[in-house]
């Protein structure tokens, strides 16, 4: 650890760090655009410059590695100049249309400008005339007005996808981002180029111009894309009903996990968003018609019914259970105690997405998000036979649309139409709701308190980052309602 | 001042090939370093001789030897800057097309000191016709074995590739001239680390100028104490003064350090024509801060134009005379600093241009008084703040040419 003080506060920081995340530990934040933590110092912005005692010129907190003894200074006069100096370079080649900028509300340089800035402006020249909206591949829009060439987009593409698309054209103040002879942006990452634009240089189709970013709450989750586990945070507004069209998701974007992600989401698992907000099922639908007025407490109890219906001795062979791996770890426990050591079920099947190609960053093989919980929670996951399945089965619980990944709608309707029950727990709809004697709502990843186990064995426990739509729970309120039904004591909270 | 101490520029131009320069004496002082001298001694004889770098900034040649790491097994490099691009500046091109072979010369002793075997030469892509005669050059000295493999029956071997720029002036600034050998978009690298630890290909690296580099063989062959006696102690030899401009007789002239800058404009370049007076004189190319007429008496060395507020640079002299408006001049040079920045960092980006533009602006007569003061207060923000020493070559002239002719200019605002 290397000792220094940064105004006037003693700070311990590890050996080898700059003097920018040594004042962020301290508590004191240097504004900066070009740094990012993921990459090295490229100190092209000149935002952070600091005073050190003993030098002559203002340093770059980005690259000025911290010394014993250092004293460093972050808001002399000369200090705030310098940052005043570099925000009206800045913001004289700026169009600050900010009032239809999605960047606005959450822009480094409306907040530096607004903290550190507040000056009337001295340019009166006419500013250079640029594309607004150059079209830079998958959907994504480069506005050069407002490009302050930071350069993490481009660094980003050689540094972390190492396809480097972008690259810096012209020079002195034509100077701009663009990709080579027109070869768009072509990888699993570029949503990460939004994320990482400090201004709204970089914006994504699908979110511009859809809201404002101070509208948005925040909720942090782990991706249920694939069995990564990345840290995403999913940006939402709150209300229910929503209109035709409305979106209650807006955006999902990176958080920030050293241990699995570092601060990158892949598009795959950014595309989820989607997967929020449409085609949801937001009541229980009897012989599929959607009810109005009956919860799923009270459908249930006919589940319940149907269950206690069979005789002790013949439920292994006539009640059948299909889960799947998205389900949480709690979820799991719960699906295990119930299933297998209450009720003794014999016919415990698993059916998830297909595995896809994994893209040898973080993406992998699993589109399933916690497989690792599945073994943990001591099941031997195998997909049925839907012959086998239907064998003398007279109540079937399938949670998940997934057997339609693997069998054929019409063979999956052939097989289980003769079952007498079936009940069906998913979250969006789908062809199999016309199967089902029951449609439960279910909660999704995002909307669910949970623990997932990664494809290393990490188990990550989360929060929930929405709220589901009303009337919709989690499989595991579901389970814990099913238990009590059946006289089970599991420890579970009482839903019911 | 003697014709034998006229080392640099030979007066014909048949004196460029091999043969010409071995009956000057040529090639004999890198025979002694590369035969009978250690490397350590080399440097220590370049560190003595007080030579400093004709590039611009004037930082200790042999200093900056020193600096590259003698143990290691990653290679090594020496390039020569041959991208002379700053404006008023026409020294290095003279040794180019006159005395090629003392470059190669220096350069070889260089190499042989620091103990590199491959060197570049970058030329700006404006000299590609002398790029080609360096070419010639280097071919006559391969030929003759005093390049390649075994230098002089030694085991010191040194291969020299010319480079040849795409004509930009960031690329004279030596860590864009870097990127620029390597094959990239020139512009300046983060530093540190310095090119002496990590440079080219991310090697130990060795920049000098042409002229620094010419003037190695008469230290190695004539001593440290020759040169020192050539100039200053700790700013040793002659200097090549190109004086462009309103005198009589503009050119190259070879003088000793120190020399004063009006003996230099007066003396030597014969003073204004008939008629003329001296209004400014920028003394060491562009980017060196104007002088008054008042102001000629400084002696041509690095620490004494330092002291004078301005700074010897590239020692090119240009004379402006009176009948030349003080906004002319500002024009020009606000345009060439905006056109060359490179664009990578935002106060040289935007200070550059945004000083162009208001100096255009009141060049059509839509001038305000107050846009003197923004061009002030804008040389100021972009100065010592910038990622490399162009900010700094951009604000400097200009803040000086609108402080010291403000009066003048003040004029042209109003009227």
């Amino acid at each position: 650890m290397v000792g220094l003080k940064i105004d006037g506060r003693p700070v311990q920081a590890p050996e080898g760090t700059n003097v920018l995340k040594a004042a962020e530990q301290a508590g004191v934040s240097i504004p900066h655009f070009c740094y990012h933590p993921a990459f090295e110092a490229e100190g092209n912005c000149r935002m952070c410059l600091v005073e050190v005692e003993g030098l002559p010129k203002l340093e770059l907190a980005c690259s000025t590695v911290v010394r014993e003894g250092m004293t460093v200074w972050t808001s002399t006069p000369r200090v705030l100049q310098a940052r005043k100096d570099v925000l009206e370079f800045l913001l004289a080649e700026h169009p600050l249309d900010c009032p239809i900028c999605d960047k606005a509300g959450e822009c480094k340089l409306q907040e530096y400008y607004d903290r550190h800035g507040l000056f009337a402006g001295r340019f009166v020249e006419a500013k250079e005339k640029r594309d607004k909206k150059a079209a830079i591949g998958k959907g994504l829009l480069l506005d050069r007005e407002r490009c302050i060439l930071c350069t993490r987009c481009v660094r980003f593409l050689r540094k972390v996808t190492g396809t480097g698309e972008l690259g810096v054209f012209e020079r002195g103040v034509r100077t701009e981002i663009g990709i080579y002879d027109g070869v768009p942006v072509d990888n699993n990452y570029s949503g990460n180029l939004v994320d990482i634009c400090p201004v709204g240089a970089i914006t994504d189709a699908d979110f511009r111009f859809k809201t404002r970013a101070w509208f948005l709450k925040k909720g942090p989750t782990v991706c249920p894309g694939c069995s990564r586990g990345c840290a995403i945070v999913v940006e939402s507004v709150s209300g229910y009903p929503l209109g035709e069209g409305q979106r209650r998701i807006f955006r999902i974007k990176a958080g920030e996990n050293p241990a699995v992600n570092g601060h990158w989401i892949c598009d795959f698992g950014r595309s989820g968003r989607r997967d929020i907000d449409e085609r949801r099922h937001v009541r229980v639908m009897k012989n599929a018609n959607p009810e109005e007025e009956l919860s799923w407490q009270k459908a249930l109890a006919d589940v319940t019914a149907r269950i206690r219906a069979v005789p002790g001795p013949e439920r292994a062979a006539k009640i059948a259970v299909v889960l799947n791996s998205r389900l949480t770890c709690e979820e799991l426990v719960l699906a295990k105690r119930v299933f297998a050591e209450s009720l003794g079920l014999g016919k415990i099947f698993f059916a998830d997405p297909k595995p896809g190609v994994a893209d040898g960053f973080l993406l992998t093989e699993e589109r399933v998000p916690n497989a690792r919980g599945v073994l943990q929670a001591g099941f031997s996951p195998r997909l049925p036979d839907l012959a086998m399945l239907a064998a003398s089965v007279e109540v079937l619980l399938v949670f998940g649309l997934h057997l339609l990944d693997h069998f054929s709608e019409e063979a999956v309707f052939r097989a289980l139409a003769g079952i007498p029950w079936k009940f069906l727990f998913s979250s969006h709809a789908g062809p199999l709701d016309r199967l089902a004697d029951f449609v439960f709502p279910v909660a999704l990843p995002a909307e669910k308190s949970g623990t997932y186990i990664n494809v290393d064995g990490l188990r990550q426990t989360f929060g929930r980052a929405v709220e589901p739509p009303p009337g919709v729970v989690s499989e595991r309120e579901i389970l814990g309602c099913l238990a009590n039904g059946l006289g089970l004591n599991m420890g579970e909270p009482d839903a019911c | 001042m003697s014709e034998d101490d006229v080392r640099l520029i030979p007066a014909d131009d048949s004196s460029w090939r091999f043969e010409a320069y071995l009956r000057r004496g040529g090639y004999e002082a890198a025979r002694k370093a590369v035969t009978s001298m250690a490397p350590q001694d080399v440097i220590a004889e370049v560190r003595r001789a007080g030579l400093r770098g004709r590039g611009g900034a004037g930082f200790p040649a042999g200093l900056k030897w020193s600096f590259v790491p003698q143990c290691g097994t990653a290679p090594k490099y020496l390039c020569v800057n041959a991208d002379e691009g700053e404006p008023g500046t026409f020294k290095d091109r003279a040794i180019l097309v006159r005395n090629p072979h003392q470059l190669l010369e220096g350069m070889i002793i260089a190499a042989f000191g620091v103990g590199i075997r491959k060197a570049f030469i970058y030329v700006r892509g404006e000299y590609a016709r002398i790029a080609r005669r360096l070419e010639e050059a280097l071919a006559e000295a391969r030929e003759r074995g005093f390049l390649g493999r075994g230098i002089f029956g030694s085991d010191f071997d040194l291969e020299v590739i010319v480079h040849v720029g795409a004509g930009a002036y960031i690329c004279g600034e030596e860590t864009a001239l870097l990127e620029s050998v390597e094959g990239r978009r020139g512009q300046p690298r983060f530093k540190p680390p310095f090119p002496a630890v990590v440079g080219l290909f991310r090697s130990p690296t060795v920049i000098n100028n042409v002229e620094t580099l010419a003037n190695i063989p008469s230290i190695i062959g004539c001593g440290a104490d020759w040169f020192t006696a050539r100039g200053l102690p700790k700013d040793g030899g002659t200097r090549l003064f190109g004086v462009s401009g309103a005198v009589r007789r503009p050119g190259l002239y070879e003088l000793p350090m120190g020399t004063p800058l009006r003996t230099i404009v007066e003396t030597h370049a014969g003073g204004p024509p008939e008629g003329v007076a001296i209004k400014a004189v920028v003394p060491g190319g562009l980017s060196a801060p104007v002088l008054r007429p008042d102001e000629l008496d400084v002696p041509m060395d690095f620490d004494s134009l330092a002291k004078a507020g301005s700074m010897l640079g590239t020692a090119g002299i240009v004379v402006i005379g009176d009948r030349t408006p003080i906004i002319e001049v500002l024009k020009v040079t606000a345009r060439f600093y905006a056109h060359e920045s490179c664009g990578q960092c935002t106060p040289c980006r935007i200070g550059t241009s945004w000083i162009h533009k208001t100096v255009t602006r009141i060049g059509e007569g839509q001038g305000r008084l107050s846009d003197l003061d923004l061009i002030l207060r804008l040389a100021e923000g972009m100065k010592g703040r910038t990622l490399c020493p162009m900010g700094d070559a951009a604000a400097l002239p200009i803040h000086a040419l609108v402080s010291k002719f403000r009066d003048e200019l003040e004029q042209a605002v109003s009227r």
